[in-house]
């Protein structure tokens, strides 16, 4: 009777704490609405900004779940969003077409994404290490793609070629389809299942047959789709690119990750959602900041306070090695 | 636990949906169209209406140089304190996606315009205005011609005042042509931003350049003229180097701002070079080259006015500083807020304006700490609201007359 008591307790703490994200957005939410009443903010406005500044880290960071489950990361996403961006409008300008930008987006996002998995397959190293040394690359690689292009530091697609797509519709159809896809592999099919074992014990997973490096290289396939999207998606946004494009998208992937409750080992825990749940909160903070006009020094600090409260929540929910029964 | 999670799942699908069919809804409802411009001598007389708060936005792509701060002092510490308006601040702003949401969030909380230090896209910057119904102006710098000519007429486009290119090359060129009239010959030289196609420093750069090739009856990079030295500089990609230069020689040479160990070094060298005697910055020549100066060398910067610049002046660190004064974004200031209230200062075409402004020059200490102590001032900067409030709804004439008048002394006379 004791011990059906405690473990009622315990199942109950685990399911707030799995809650807590969603209840956080929620209070976000409520929080930015009542400031945004008081202020007289242009809230329609503020709704289409909110869409527009957090769908490209929702693609970017729900693609990155995947590797994030698997226990590894990767450091190279935002210098990766921007190469493919980069060569996108180039494969914009030289062909005209809408439809190539996007695929030459996407097919260099993975590409890129597939030659890290490889390369740490081949050395047999971490993942996250040839991701490190990706990114050195890829950086150097937008210097010389800019200098290549010949048009002084910036690559531009004209305004008015991607005008008609700039919109908050296309934005959600492009983010709900992948998202859609996104929630179907890692929650309804066996990829999702045996990442999340490779993440929670990868030994008890290789003793089981799985391989490991099989399952990193889909993980970064999936990965690289979503950087390939959030590529496009910066072009339609913002058609001139140069070296400092996607230069925060890296580490905000990582932040919207964890700030949605995703557990940083990765495993059995990991939700497919953390991402599109912590970009939006992380977009919704940054609202509230602005809108009570805080300096930027201290609305970083809130941030980052708030940043390792959910940390703490998240690691609490760990208890260690055990699974969840 | 199933249920609890479809209600939240239901009422997020719900805000969203509430929220994206409000989504089409024009942000200047509440402002409506821009009204039309009164009788400017009107205006004039009336002054600025202080009875309803104004917002405006503040585009910045640099958050922490001296420049920046001090910029920034003076439209929060006087303009702010002398007016009805509330200046929002950006972040900074890395490229030109972080420009168009730094945009629409000046937009969503209701900004009437928008002041602009950001330049990664302007054409961008200022159709996203124009989009919606917001005034926009550039301050400390210039569209080019190409572009001036595309946005000109735009209704919510309200001007740019900062130094143009010409005037840009001119500071390079006065700068390197003071130390060349004192006898120097053998330069080294800190090209900032060239290497990044940056206008600004290439024309500065020029300027310097032009200035030596003349000293020295000799040519750099073939060229020795500004048209040809302008060609030339974007000829070789921007990426400039040493050379002889008839009887003057550009010693050295560092361009970028890597801020690595490499970088350092670099500038390390050129300052350390035995045969240096005069140390060129098109800009930062304090961070990059103050620390490495030799005794005896000489070092002449294009930068602003600063407590540091000023020490430097004091010590014979730094002997040479054109710079901008802060309270030069206060026509632009007046020009917004006069836009904003319904006297837009258009030129005789109907069109926006686009005027020059240039640098303050100080060649020794006393004359930089003069400067200094009108620059930093709280009460009493170069541009009082007195000053300023002639400029409200103003002609285009007087406007221009008055922004032209940017030096030390015809500002000191313009405020008698």
């Amino acid at each position: 009777m004791e011990n059906e008591k405690i473990i009622r307790k315990e199942q109950t703490r685990e399911r707030l704490l799995r809650l807590a994200p969603v209840m956080g957005l929620i209070l976000l939410f409520a929080v930015f609405m009542a400031i945004a009443v008081i202020r007289d903010i242009n809230i329609p406005y503020s709704f289409k900004n909110i869409i527009n500044q957090s769908v490209i880290v929702v693609v970017g960071a729900t693609g990155a779940v995947f590797i994030y489950t698997l226990g590894s990361f990767d450091i190279s996403l935002g210098a990766s969003l921007c190469v493919s961006a980069l060569l996108g409008a180039m494969a914009y300008n030289r062909s005209g077409s809408l439809l190539v930008m996007l695929l030459t987006c996407v097919g260099v996002a993975v590409l890129i994404s597939l030659i890290s998995s490889v390369l740490a397959s081949v050395f047999n190293l971490p993942v996250f290490v040839t991701t490190i040394a990706m990114l050195s690359l890829l950086n150097a690689l937008a210097l010389v793609l800019i200098g290549a292009n010949g048009t002084g530091d910036v690559i531009q697609v004209p305004a008015a070629a991607v005008r008609g797509i700039n919109n908050v519709w296309v934005k959600l159809a492009v983010m709900l389809i992948y998202l859609g896809f996104c929630v179907f592999m890692f929650n309804y099919t066996k990829l999702g299942r045996h990442e999340k074992f490779q993440g929670g014990n990868p030994v008890c997973a290789k003793l089981t047959g799985l391989n490991g490096k099989r399952l990193a290289i889909a993980a970064f396939a999936i990965a690289g789709i979503g950087v390939g999207l959030g590529a496009f998606l910066t072009i339609t946004y913002a058609p001139t690119l140069s070296r400092n494009t996607a230069s925060s998208v890296g580490m905000d992937i990582i932040i919207s990750i964890v700030f949605g409750g995703m557990p940083v080992s990765g495993g059995a825990r990991s939700r497919i959602w953390s991402a599109a749940i912590g970009a939006v909160s992380m977009t919704l903070l940054n609202q509230i900041m602005l809108t009570l006009s805080l300096d930027s020094g201290i609305g970083q600090m809130v941030k980052a306070l708030i940043f390792i409260l959910v940390v703490f929540i998240s690691m609490s929910n760990n208890k260690g090695n055990i699974l969840p029964r | 636990m199933k249920t609890v999670k479809k209600f939240l799942a239901v009422l997020l699908a719900a805000v969203t949906v509430f929220s994206l069919s409000a989504c089409g809804s024009d942000p200047n409802q509440t402002t409506g169209t821009a009204p039309a411009a009164s009788a400017s001598s009107e205006a004039e007389k009336s002054g600025p209406d202080d009875s309803k708060n104004v917002k405006i936005g503040v585009l910045v792509s640099d958050v922490t140089s001296a420049e920046a701060l001090a910029f920034r002092a003076y439209y929060e510490e006087y303009i702010q304190k002398q007016y009805n308006v509330t200046f929002m601040y950006s972040d900074e702003l890395a490229d030109a996606a972080a420009e168009a949401s730094a945009i629409d969030n000046f937009i969503a909380n209701n900004c009437k315009a928008i002041i602009s230090f950001a330049s990664a896209d302007r054409p961008a910057q200022i159709e996203q205005c124009e989009a919606n119904g917001v005034y926009y102006a550039v301050a400390t710098g210039t569209l080019t011609d190409e572009q001036y000519e595309k946005f000109k007429s735009y209704k919510y486009y309200v001007g740019a005042i900062g130094p143009d290119l010409m005037t840009e090359y001119m500071a390079g060129y006065n700068m390197a042509k003071s130390f060349l009239d004192q006898g120097y010959k053998y330069f080294g030289m800190f090209g900032g931003a060239t290497p990044y196609y940056t206008e600004m420093h290439i024309y500065r750069a020029a300027g310097m350049l032009v200035a030596m090739c003349e000293a020295g009856k000799g040519t750099y990079l073939g060229a020795s003229d500004f048209g040809g030295m302008i060609g030339a500089i974007y000829g070789a990609g921007c990426q400039l180097a040493p050379a002889v230069i008839g009887d003057v020689e550009l010693v050295g040479y560092v361009g970028g701002y890597d801020f690595d160990d490499a970088w350092f070094g670099k500038l390390a060298a050129v300052a350390n070079d035995p045969k240096v005697e005069v140390l060129l910055a098109v800009g930062s020549g304090q961070t990059a080259f103050a620390g490495f100066k030799r005794e005896g060398q000489k070092l002449g910067d294009i930068d602003c006015y600063t407590k540091d610049s000023v020490a430097l002046m004091e010590s014979g660190t730094l002997n040479y500083l054109a710079g901008k004064f802060s309270a030069s974004i206060g026509p632009i200031f007046m020009a917004t807020l006069s836009a904003v209230q319904g006297h837009p200062i258009r030129n005789a075409e109907g069109n926006a304006f686009a005027i020059g402004q240039g640098y303050w020059v100080a060649d020794n200490a006393e004359t930089a700490k003069e400067y200094f102590a009108v620059d930093s001032s709280k009460t009493e900067p170069a541009y009082t609201r007195a000053m300023l409030d002639t400029l409200y709804g103003a002609s285009y004439q007087d406007f221009e007359n008055f922004v032209k008048a940017y030096s030390f002394d015809e500002i000191k006379n313009l405020a008698k």
